[in-house]
């Protein structure tokens, strides 16, 4: 099996703190692949150095591979046009852009051979709630809104891996199980999608593949049925929401 | 005193406000950047085109587009100088910086082109329109007629189509807009030519009404912030009814207290109007 996404030695430092120590991840094509650990364990830090994008000035080193084409020194939208994009954590819509002109910055990609360039109408299909609310700017919508909003924003980019920050974070648990269960099935569908989530029990159902991140560095990579049995899981992580 | 005649009067004056104001309200509310130099990029453009004039020997309806031009182009200098600030989105650096724009702009003004008053004359303010007892210049319908469709047609581009997306994408989160590959410095370069150019055209259509000097543009500048403050902070609509409602009360208040005073009175209007709303006109 190949590798969509190959990330080699990645490490982030902002000023002299280590964010990220020297981080390996692989996404295999048609997988989805999950991301844990606690707060401040790096990342977002992670995934963003990925995309190439950061909201801070993080110092970067290491290799990201496409598909086996290298994407270090490329801006993010660089790499978005060869299929690697990202939907940040936090806000990833604009407030005073209504939907449709959300959705409309996106300029679909002239060559997305081998990947699947979303319509508006595939968008809507996918979250027929954004079709009514197309008018509406962004800072009228709810978080799940808003969220559908950002993921489209990246299907519209038709992206090969998709690289989710926390989509759920502030969602109801039926939200985060629809929306997540969406993610899987355009996986099924041949996306590659590498998923930071603090919502342990729904991730753990739907990844093919875990990692646990601990103060910047990788400290288990399981298949996701081996993982549920790990200790360490079930302590660092699935403990705080089985309480 | 005709109150029709004032009324006209204020229309007139309230659309030169505006025009002269529009720059500062996109730069403002678009890109959240300032120029201080905004009052003496109005003197310049006056005097290139009063220059055009007389050195060149163009027509007025020559030298207003090139000096629009010449301004466009002088944006693009000065956005290219001031890239790294503005990037950082930092106002205070912006503002003593292009405060001191403004001083040599003026200085360089006075060297040049001398510190007597000039007069830079438009055919069209000596075509007047006499209706019964109203008078007014066909200047003052160009005026009116161009600040009207300027506003309209902006509007319609930052709210009706892409590229205003694109603008207002940037203006909100510039690091969010590098995600969706927008250039935010090529879209805060366009902004900020945009600023230039629009002054420019104020000028050209405003300062005929009177003699040049190289010593103005403080009035304007002044004139600009009661504009765009009274707006709401990057309003275009808000901002064309700020002028209108400021020409009003200027042509009033002159004709009926005092124009010595109009200036003053203008503020206290402003801090009045601040004071019941603080977002200003244009507030939600
Ligand atoms: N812009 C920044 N400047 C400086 N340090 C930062 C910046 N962003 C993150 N850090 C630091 O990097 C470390 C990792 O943060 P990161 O946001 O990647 O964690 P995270 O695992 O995504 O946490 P969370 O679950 O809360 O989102 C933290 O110690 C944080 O303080
Ligand atoms: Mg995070």
């Amino acid at each position: 099996m190949t590798d969509s996404l190959e990330a080699i030695g990645i490490t982030v430092r902002y000023g002299g703190n280590v964010a990220v120590d020297g981080i390996d991840v692989a996404v295999p094509a048609g997988r989805m692949v999950g991301m844990v650990g606690a707060n401040g364990a790096g990342k977002s830090t992670l995934i963003n150095a990925i995309a190439g994008w950061s909201r801070g000035t993080p110092v970067v080193r290491g290799e990201v591979r496409l598909a086996g084409q290298k994407m270090d020194g490329l801006p993010p939208h660089r790499r978005a046009e060869r299929g690697l994009v990202l939907v940040p954590e936090g806000k990833g819509i604009f407030a005073e852009l209504t939907v449709m002109e959300n959705l409309a910055l996106v300029r679909p990609p002239a060559d997305t051979r081998g990947r699947h360039a979303f319509s508006m109408d595939d968008i809507f299909t996918l979250f027929p709630r954004l079709a009514e609310r197309r008018g509406h700017k962004g800072r009228m919508l709810s978080g799940g809104e808003r969220q559908m909003v950002a993921v489209s924003r990246a299907l519209r980019a038709a992206p090969a891996v998709l690289l989710l920050d926390e989509p759920s974070a502030g969602l109801a648990p039926r939200l985060v199980h629809e929306l997540l269960t969406t993610m899987r099935g355009l996986v099924d569908r041949g996306l590659s999608l590498l998923l930071v989530e603090q919502n342990a029990r729904a991730t753990l159902e739907l990844v093919d593949e875990l990692y646990l991140l601990e103060r910047g560095k990788v400290v288990a990579r399981e298949a996701a049925s081996d993982m549920k049995d790990d200790p360490r899981i079930l302590e660092a992580y699935l403990g705080n929401l089985t309480a | 005193m005709n109150l029709t005649q004032q009324v006209i009067n204020g229309l007139v004056l309230g659309s030169g406000y505006a025009l002269v104001a529009i720059g500062w309200t996109v730069l403002l509310g678009a890109a959240r950047l300032v120029n201080f130099a905004h009052g003496q990029l109005y003197m310049l453009a006056a005097f290139l085109a009063w220059a055009a004039m007389q050195k060149l020997g163009v027509s007025y309806f020559v030298a207003v587009p090139l000096s629009v031009l010449a301004l466009g182009l002088l944006g693009v200098a000065l956005q290219g100088m001031m890239q790294r600030l503005v990037m950082q989105q930092n106002l205070t650096s912006l503002m003593i910086v292009t405060l001191g724009f403004g001083y040599v702009i003026q200085g360089s003004a006075a060297r040049i082109f001398g510190g007597d008053p000039q007069t830079f004359a438009s055919p069209l303010e000596k075509a007047s329109v006499h209706l019964g007892e109203l008078w007014f210049t066909w200047q003052d319908v160009v005026t009116l007629v161009g600040t009207l469709l300027l506003f309209g047609v902006l509007w319609l581009v930052l709210n009706r189509t892409r590229l205003g997306a694109l603008v207002r994408s940037v203006a909100e989160d510039p690091k969010l807009a590098q995600l969706f590959g927008i250039n935010a410095a090529q879209v805060y370069i366009g902004v900020f030519v945009f600023e230039c150019a629009a002054v420019a055209l104020g000028a050209g259509l405003v300062a005929p009404r009177s003699p040049i000097l190289a010593s103005m543009g403080f009035d304007e500048v002044i004139l600009t912030f009661v504009v765009v403050v009274l707006g709401g902070i990057g309003s275009v609509g808000g901002s064309l009814l700020a002028g209108f409602g400021l020409g009003m009360f200027t042509a009033l208040f002159g004709a009926l207290v005092s124009p010595a005073y109009t200036t003053a009175a203008a503020f206290l209007v402003l801090l009045t109007v601040l004071v019941v709303r603080p977002g200003g006109l244009a507030a939600r």
